[in-house]
């Protein structure tokens, strides 16, 4: 009753407030900035919006506190030198984090070497010579583990197991919709993995892939190692990729099956009318009306890819399969996650690398499907 | 094509847990569709006329009887395979394919069948040689390229047929090139007058525009039968009427067997060779659309047929005459009948408004329509709501008037089970 009533005054007294909202668009509004032009007018009483922020006040307070505030914070420590967060200090302003989680030693030593790949020192100790413009030599630090191992490692799983999982739980979801028999119950089987715990089926696929394990027995390879100390990282790869989709696969499904149950069945009824076979159906009906879906799976589900850290501790405890010397299954988010322990620039540096490459993903993502994607 | 639907019956099975009883959708259906036909199947909702359309259409399984397309039983035949063109109520264009893409669809998947050729060897080497002379002869580099396109062309032509040991030809299953589908996509298109939008997509055009591309993509693979589910109904008064003319311009334009379903009797009346009338998937009453509404079968049809509807009122027959009430309207002239309580039916146009006339009753209301006025009235004996349409420079009031009943435009129906026609 109230609302309708404000409504009523606020588009009575639309000229007055537009005016009002010239005189006030001199100073900086928070309103002004968050609200779409047209409400900003309609809503012009302004006696009234101390409710609309009283609602939104949780909200934006639990956001400020545990998303705005880190994420802002993140992005400065990346660009402070030896910064420790339990005594709050820092060196000053450096690009050097950056420098060091991509291996690019030297980035504001000198002019000499700056943006020069550097790699002359031992890999393993992290350590590296520049020579200076005065011809002298400095040591820097720097990890070839990003460049190395987590960043391959986290695109080599977001773009094996996106595409395939996509692709499963695609097929998945259409079997699903056209059985009609026990068809709750497979929903119900395909969706198990989805609540149960990724430490728990990790621990289950580490039982599975270990070189006495089902795997091993099942398809008669003898004591492959898979996931232990002595496995190649390709073949704990294979074991991590197989179980990331498994346990990706169920809310892919879940959503594919809900937006198929929204297209009209009157289009397949005229695609058999027009002589169109199950897969030119399939791809010139199902795919384009459910195109909606698939972009909003592939990007949401690139961006989980990218932060991928939770299967490599399921499945392998341990970012290492050769003893822990090379961290030769570091994820991007691992090593971040690492670097709290370590040094802290580091690990900012590193999450704000992985943010460029999401939004850079997402971005190209977006783009794509401007053309692809039917709404 | 002629369509033949032999003894056609379709049962929805019911849930006999919950007490739902079986429906019986189509009951024994026998009608033959003549080649070339526009036939309309006419029907209050739920009469089935629907479900015949989707059996025709192979979308649905009859539960028992048989479809002849011709000479070939289609009954169990898959719907790709039996070359019909349907379009749908809501015409289900595929909103992501433009216009064209629409219309192309059914053309990209359909596969023709040709008697199939090998080159002609010796013809193609004599006319690389003479070509070769030419391209050697030419100056510029632009005109050996043309030399050579003209080349590629004759040599497509250099072909023998194929032949199996038995000299007959071997036939070959191929699908339509880009060229060919074009071709085609944009001849039906100027037959149902699209061509301006074949760029758009199906949201971007208004109903009668969607309507004409579902025809054209029901109409490209050019079909043995044309069927349409109600293909009027979205849209409004001024464009079904434009459009239902479209149909019947296409329809004669291009020569196929048409089935269309419709509710609306006006509609089916002003475009069908013939309708069909049914009721609770029961045939009524077939024929040409003015001799089903001059002589209805049954009360039914004669109800059905007409807007605005029949006016029934209870009346009877005694010594050849038809009576409502005490008033005589008819003599029956024809035939002896027996004296009986009937139900009698008046056309709403089946009155002349006159001083001597011998059937009266009560106008109520006097609406105008502007070539004619409508007297909404009542009477005692009245089963329904009783309309009159006189012409409009007749003078009427509100108030008791006297009519006489034109003898044509009023009939008798029984009142036993089947409501028959008795005059």
């Amino acid at each position: 009753m109230a609302i309708s009533q404000e409504r009523k005054t606020s588009s009575e007294s639309r000229p007055v407030s537009t005016k009002e909202n010239g005189v006030s668009s001199r100073r900086f509004s928070l309103k002004k900035l968050f609200m779409p032009k047209e409400r900003v007018t309609a809503d012009a009483g302004e006696k009234n919006n101390w409710k609309a922020w009283l609602y939104l006040a949780p909200t934006i307070i639990l956001l400020a506190v545990f998303t705005f505030y880190p994420l802002i914070n993140t992005i400065v420590i990346a660009f402070l030198k030896n910064y420790d967060y339990t005594t709050q200090t820092n060196s000053g302003f450096t690009f050097d984090n950056f420098g060091t989680v991509l291996g690019l030693v030297g980035l504001s030593q000198s002019k000499e070497t700056f943006y020069r790949w550097q790699c002359l020192g031992d890999w393993t100790s992290n350590v590296g010579y520049v020579t200076m413009a005065d011809g002298t030599t400095k040591t820097v630090y720097f990890t070839m583990d990003v460049i190395q191992y987590a960043l391959p490692n986290t695109l080599i799983i977001t773009f094996v197991t996106v595409p395939i999982s996509i692709i499963i739980s695609l097929l998945i979801a259409i079997g699903l919709n056209s059985i009609k028999a026990f068809k709750k119950l497979f929903q119900t089987i395909f969706f198990i993995p989805y609540v149960t715990n990724a430490i728990a089926v990790g621990m289950v696929f580490a039982v599975l892939f270990d070189y006495q394990g089902i795997i091993n027995f099942v398809f008669g390879l003898g004591s492959q190692p898979w996931i232990d100390q002595a496995a190649p990282a390709w073949k704990a790869m294979i074991a991590l990729c197989i179980y990331i989709i498994w346990h990706s696969l169920p809310f892919k499904i879940l959503i594919f099956l809900s937006g198929l149950q929204n297209i009209d069945k009157q289009y397949y009824d005229a695609a058999k009318i027009d002589c169109a076979g199950k897969w030119k159906t399939a791809m010139n009906i199902t795919v384009p009306l459910l195109s909606p879906q698939i972009l909003y799976i592939m990007i949401t589900s690139f961006i989980a890819s990218f932060k991928e850290y939770t299967s490599v501790v399921g499945l392998l405890g341990s970012p290492s399969t050769d003893g822990g010397g090379t961290k030769n299954m570091y994820t991007i988010v691992y090593y971040i996650y690492d670097m709290i322990k370590g040094n802290v620039g580091y690990g900012a540096a590193a999450a704000v690398l992985l943010f460029i490459i999401i939004m850079i993903f997402t971005a190209i993502q977006f783009q794509v499907s401007k053309k692809r994607v039917y709404y | 094509m002629e369509i033949r639907l032999k003894n056609l019956t379709k049962i929805f099975p019911g849930n006999p847990k919950k007490g739902i009883p079986d429906t019986r959708a189509v009951d024994n259906l026998d009608v033959v569709i003549p080649d070339g036909k526009l036939i309309g199947l006419l029907g209050p909702s739920g009469c089935g006329k629907s479900t015949t359309l989707y059996m025709i259409a192979g979308l649905l399984e009859p539960t028992s009887g048989e479809i002849w397309f011709g000479d070939e039983d289609v009954t169990d035949l898959e719907p790709e395979k039996r070359g019909i063109g349907l379009v749908f109520q809501n015409y289900a264009l595929y909103p992501h394919m433009t216009v064209y893409k629409n219309v192309a669809f059914p053309l990209t998947n359909l596969r023709i069948e040709e008697a199939g050729t090998i080159p002609d060897r010796e013809k193609q080497d004599a006319l690389k040689a003479t070509y070769a002379n030419k391209i050697a002869a030419a100056e510029t580099k632009e005109e050996k390229a043309k030399i050579k396109d003209e080349l590629n062309v004759e040599l497509k032509k250099a072909v023998l047929p194929d032949l199996d040991s038995e000299g007959k030809p071997v036939m070959k299953k191929r699908r339509l090139t880009k060229d060919e589908i074009d071709k085609i996509v944009r001849e039906t298109a100027k037959i149902v007058q699209i061509e301006p939008f074949l760029e758009r997509k199906p949201s971007q055009l208004s109903g009668g525009q969607q309507q004409r591309v579902a025809i054209a993509r029901a109409l490209v693979k050019k079909p043995r039968v044309l069927l349409l589910d109600e293909p009027l109904s979205n849209l409004d008064a001024r464009l079904r009427l434009q459009t239902r003319e479209e149909i019947r311009r296409i329809q004669q334009s291009t020569g196929v067997t048409t089935v269309f379903v419709t509710h609306d009797q006006e509609e089916a009346m002003s475009i069908s060779d013939e309708i069909v009338v049914m009721k609770l998937g029961v045939e009524q009453q077939r024929g040409v659309p003015q001799e089903v509404y001059n002589d209805p079968c049954n009360k039914f049809v004669a109800n059905f047929l007409g807007t605005p509807p029949i006016n029934l009122f209870k009346g009877k027959i005694k010594d050849n005459k038809l009576y409502v009430g005490d008033a005589m309207v008819r003599e029956i002239s024809e035939k002896q009948v027996p004296d009986q309580d009937c139900t009698v039916g008046i056309r709403p146009e089946g009155i002349v408004v006159e001083e001597k006339g011998n059937f009266a009753f009560h106008v109520d209301r006097i609406l105008t329509m502007g070539r004619d006025i409508m007297l909404v009235a009542s009477h005692p004996e009245g089963l329904s709501n009783i309309k009159f349409v006189v012409d409009a420079f007749v003078k009427v009031g509100v108030g008791d008037i006297r009519v006489s009943v034109k003898p044509h435009k009023c009939f008798a129906f029984s009142l036993e089970e089947g409501e028959k026609r008795i005059i």
